[in-house]
């Protein structure tokens, strides 16, 4: 069980990719999501019929707009609607399209639905009932009593049709909505239990709006509703010899009417049966449409027969084609009363009247905790880790009074990384507490930061300067500001295995933690920083522990030679078996669990779980897909100008995403997510640009604490080092100089040293090459060379 | 029943069904009709996982189809012609040799000619349905004859095409 989680929690980031790559490449005409926005997201929707979930725990499938749901019987035999999207990861959680959660499925227990991916469990009323490792993992940050499936409005009425809303706060209740039209109907439907024993959908190239008007030119006449429906009586079936008073539920029933319900849903009465057309747009031209035909529960199979036979002549899929006419419709006075109604909700009706009231716009931007909306231009970031939230708090500090929104798709609030393959690693849980977040939750309260967790952007729309969410929201940006940093790269012959990791997010951190606890020795493949901490994180743990790098050394991208001696004596010295210059060749599994690795020069390495930390690639896949130039043709990072503006004005991009146009080096560190936002918040709100810092960065291995200032040019063959003691046992420098050109220093367990190193670099005092090897030597007192 | 007759008969009734399908493809209705008893039943029926159930799309006997196959010309109906895959599987012929069932998979394609922009579509060929033939066939004289037809489709989406027998 475990072991599916974690390899889970990989298989989910995977798809998490693959699926908004997906989705964005689905070409969405602008005007259909403002209409998706607009109108589907607050109108009732008939999403299917009670009879289809008859037995408490059945569920069915459904979706509105964009947005995927679960409708489900509770025990108590209450049906309910939620989004069926893990409030984890946002992951797609139930994919069948009717079924039961009262037996276990492989992935979860009985009468829970659970989330396949890394296996939370919610009631039939959406309720978070298991979170796995919720303590170990989250401990305090996060309870599962605040991670619920969205629950949506939901009501059982008109003859048993099941009704969700999107919207919390509805522009009227469903009774208001439709119940004036729906009563010229409502005692048939409603005189006997129905159900449900016809069922086809049927995909038409034409938009929702042309089908309704169609439907309502052709009907000609009929009575108005408010809220655009309209009911249609039409001239009875049949031959006349049937009893002409007879009336559905009646078997012998010819009577037709027709209850039209703006956008798009009809109720039919057509003689002995109900059918629901109910539309869903797929595009602005294409429409899904689905037909139920409808019987009394309780009755004889001839009977059945005979409402079947009628129910396939007139709705049916083989239904007969209507004969040539030739006659062409005129517009009618209900499809111009349709038409008001859509003006009203598209913000283009002649004498300004509204559907949308400030409760409705509210409920689809709103966020419970900040939804003050302010005045003033609207700053979206995308990404709220390290250079995202720096963003929000620097643009709040130049003074920015307008909105400030950041969307992330993690769970919970934003957390440090660098603490994730260091201390975290080591605890039960104790190690990590709230001061791993990257702000308290009063900070964006206070700060008017909109915080939208759980939230993928799926598009950048640049025509219309608006980003499209996983919950198909459409939000207007003035300036858009892309954090979305990178994504750690994998080895293809390591993913879906079991106990196979990789570290970049919170999640994947607890999942190594949570396996660690149960694994005796790791592989780790890749000497870079990340995978020595975790080398040295677990080593604390008494584990045995292989690290496998393909260089000629460790850390051959980031740092010099010296250090990279140091701390690979340093590891040897605890234990750690480090292996370099060679390949790995394969990566084998024993029923699905990591078991070894094969090395190109043939040996083989064997351990409990597996953790690949190769370098990460950014995450520029939106940028890419809205045309924004980036390194290379299909992919690589955002290139950006000195202000850290993209090749669009209005979007900037900062972080571990990002790269300067001059650049060569890509920098992925705390410092370059800070100071990169620095500089574009700057110049979003024309502050004064802040002046920059030489690169810093640290790592703690052991009881080493590494600090380093300056960037190493590691492929400079004319970079030499000059190695320098420290005052304190274990101390020691490493100044990489380009002839007398300090170019950066790596300090272990040496703060005052690092600080004298950091002012040399920040004002270009060089101290001598030749003295700074002397501890006596003082590398600031000594007025050395000035570039 | 002697097993080179039986081989015979089986034989007789895939060729039955292959000429039904040719026939078919043609919308040679006449000559289709002439394969069935005059009892013949035929229904397209399916098995729907939403509602989870079993529904008939089209019924009709004999009489009802001849009379629905003369008002086609009458009918705005699309004119996309139909290009059936039958690949008969089992033929299961009742002890006597009175009767048979057979079991054939079928996949029907549409050759587009109509369309939204006809001038785009026509020409090209989709996937219009998938399913499976259940054949129900009496044996006079040793001439299989169709009594009753039920296309089982595994499709409940069903878009724009043709409706008629497929
Ligand atoms: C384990 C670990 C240890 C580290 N240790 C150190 C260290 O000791 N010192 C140091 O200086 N640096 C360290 N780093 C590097 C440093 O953490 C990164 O450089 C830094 O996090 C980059 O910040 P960022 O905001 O650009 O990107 P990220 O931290 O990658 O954050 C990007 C965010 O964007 C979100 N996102 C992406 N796409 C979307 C989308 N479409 N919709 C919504 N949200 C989206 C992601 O969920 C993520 O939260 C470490 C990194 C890791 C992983
Ligand atoms: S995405 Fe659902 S449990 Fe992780």
């Amino acid at each position: 069980m475990d072991f599916e989680a974690i390899s889970d929690a990989k298989d989910a980031e995977q798809s998490d990719r693959g699926m908004s790559e997906k989705i964005a490449e689905v070409p969405l005409n602008p005007e259909f999501i403002v209409e998706q926005a607009h109108i589907f997201r607050n109108a009732w929707v008939p999403v299917c019929h009670e009879s289809e979930l008859p037995e408490p725990y059945d569920f069915r499938t459904a979706s509105i707009g964009s947005e995927n749901i679960i409708i489900c019987r509770a025990p108590d035999g209450k049906i309910n609607a939620l989004l069926n999207v893990c409030p984890h990861r946002g992951m797609l959680i139930e994919r069948r399209p009717q079924g039961s959660f009262l037996e276990g499925q492989a992935s979860g227990n009985p009468k829970r639905i659970t989330c396949m991916f890394h296996a939370w469990q919610f009631d039939m009323r959406g309720n978070c009932v298991y979170v796995a490792r919720e303590k170990e993992g989250y401990q305090e940050r996060f309870s599962k009593d605040d991670a619920g499936l969205r629950r949506l409005r939901c009501t059982v009425n008109f003859g048993g049709f099941v009704w969700v809303n999107m919207t919390d706060q509805p522009v009227a209740m469903l009774e208001e909505w439709a119940g004036p039209a729906m009563q010229t109907i409502e005692n048939q439907i409603s005189a006997a239990p129905l159900e449900v024993v016809h069922y086809h959908k049927e995909y038409v190239e034409t938009g929702y709006q042309a089908e309704a008007l169609q439907y309502l030119n052709a009907a000609k006449a009929g009575a108005l509703f408010d809220y655009g429906h309209c009911v249609i009586t039409g001239s009875d079936l049949g031959s006349g010899k049937q009893d002409s008073s007879a009336r559905f539920p009646d078997p012998k029933s010819q009577r037709v009417t027709c209850v039209h319900l703006f956008p798009g849903y009809r109720f039919e009465l057509s003689g002995p049966v109900l059918n629901v057309s109910v539309v869903t747009p797929v595009d602005r031209n294409r429409i899904m449409i689905e037909h139920r035909g409808l019987v009394p529960q309780t009755e004889s199979q001839a009977d059945r027969e005979m409402r079947s036979k009628y129910y396939n002549l007139s709705h049916g899929p083989f239904k007969t084609p209507t004969t040539v006419s030739g006659e062409q419709s005129e517009k009618s006075l209900l499809s111009e009363h349709y038409l008001e109604e859509w003006s009203m909700w598209m913000g283009t009706h002649p004498e300004g009247l509204s559907r949308i009231n400030e409760k409705s716009v509210a409920d689809q931007d709103g966020d419970q905790e900040t939804n003050q909306a302010l005045t003033g231009p609207h700053i979206v970031v995308i990404g709220a880790s390290h250079a995202g939230i720096s963003m929000a708090d620097r643009l709040r500090k130049n003074g920015f009074i307008g909105n400030i929104s950041i969307f992330d798709r993690q769970v919970g609030g934003p957390m440090e990384r660098p603490p994730l393959s260091k201390g975290f690693l080591l605890g039960g849980g104790e190690t990590v507490e709230s001061k791993s977040l990257l702000r308290q939750k009063k900070w964006y309260k206070a700060n008017k930061v909109k915080l939208k967790t759980q939230s993928v952007v799926h598009k950048i729309n640049r025509d219309n300067k608006t980003i499209t969410v996983n919950n198909g929201d459409v939000v207007k940006y003035d300036k858009l500001v892309i954090a979305s940093g990178a994504v750690p790269k994998e080895l293809p012959s390591s993913k879906g295995i079991g106990n196979a990791f990789v570290l970049r997010q919170p999640a994947d951190a607890n999942a190594i933690r949570q396996a660690a606890n149960n694994s005796d020795s790791v592989v780790i493949i890749g000497g870079g920083y990340i995978g020595l901490e975790v080398a040295a994180s677990l080593r604390k743990k008494g584990m045995d522990i292989t690290v496998i790098e393909a260089g000629e050394r460790i850390l051959a991208r980031v740092a010099s030679k010296p250090l990279a001696e140091y701390l690979n004596k340093l590891h040897e010295d605890n234990g750690v078996t480090v292996i370099t210059n060679v390949g790995v060749e394969g990566i084998n599994q024993e029923a699905g669990i990591f078991n070894n690795v094969t090395l190109s020069d043939g040996r083989v390495i064997k351990g409990d779980m597996l953790i690949t930390g190769i370098g990460v690639y950014p995450d520029s896949q939106l940028a890419s897909d809205a045309g924004l130039e980036t390194q290379f043709d299909n992919g690589g990072a955002i290139l950006v100008d000195n202000d850290m503006r993209t090749s669009d004005e209005d979007i900037f991009a900062i972080g571990d995403v990002a790269i300067r146009r001059e650049q060569t080096i890509a920098v992925e560190s705390v410092h370059n997510a800070q100071e990169t936002a620095a500089i574009a918040a700057a110049s979003i709100t024309g502050a004064n640009r802040p002046n920059t810092q030489t690169p810093w960065f640290w790592s703690d291995q052991y009881d080493a604490k590494l600090q380093s200032v300056g960037i190493v040019p590691v492929q400079d063959e004319n970079v030499y080092q000059v190695e320098r003691l420290g005052k304190r046992d274990g101390a020691v420098s490493f100044w990489s100089y380009r002839g007398d050109e300090l170019v950066a220093v790596e300090v272990i367990n040496d703060p005052a040293t690092y600080m004298e190193a950091r002012q040399c670099l920040d004002t270009r005092r060089f101290p001598d090459p030749k003295q700074i090897g002397k501890p006596s030597y003082s590398p600031v007192d000594s007025g050395g060379s000035r570039s | 029943m002697k097993e080179d007759l039986m081989l015979d008969l089986e034989r007789k009734i895939e060729k039955t069904i292959y000429k039904a399908t040719l026939a078919l493809d043609e919308n040679n209705w006449s000559e289709f009709f002439e394969l069935c008893d005059e009892s013949f039943t035929y229904a397209i029926t399916s098995f729907s996982p939403e509602i989870n159930k079993n529904m008939t799309y089209f019924s009709g006997d004999r009489k009802e189809l001849v009379g629905l196959m003369d008002m086609l010309p009458k009918h705005n109906t699309d004119h996309s012609p139909l290009h059936r895959h039958t690949s008969v599987y089992s033929v299961d012929i009742a002890e006597g040799g009175k009767s048979a069932t057979a079991i054939s998979s079928v996949t029907i394609y549409q050759n587009m000619l109509d369309g939204i922009n006809s001038h785009l579509d026509s020409g090209e060929s989709r996937l219009f349905v998938i399913g499976k033939y259940i054949d129900q066939f009496s044996i006079i004289d040793g001439v299989p004859k169709f009594t009753n037809r039920e296309t089982k489709l595994d499709n409940r989406r069903l878009d724009k095409g043709s409706h008629w027998l497929l």
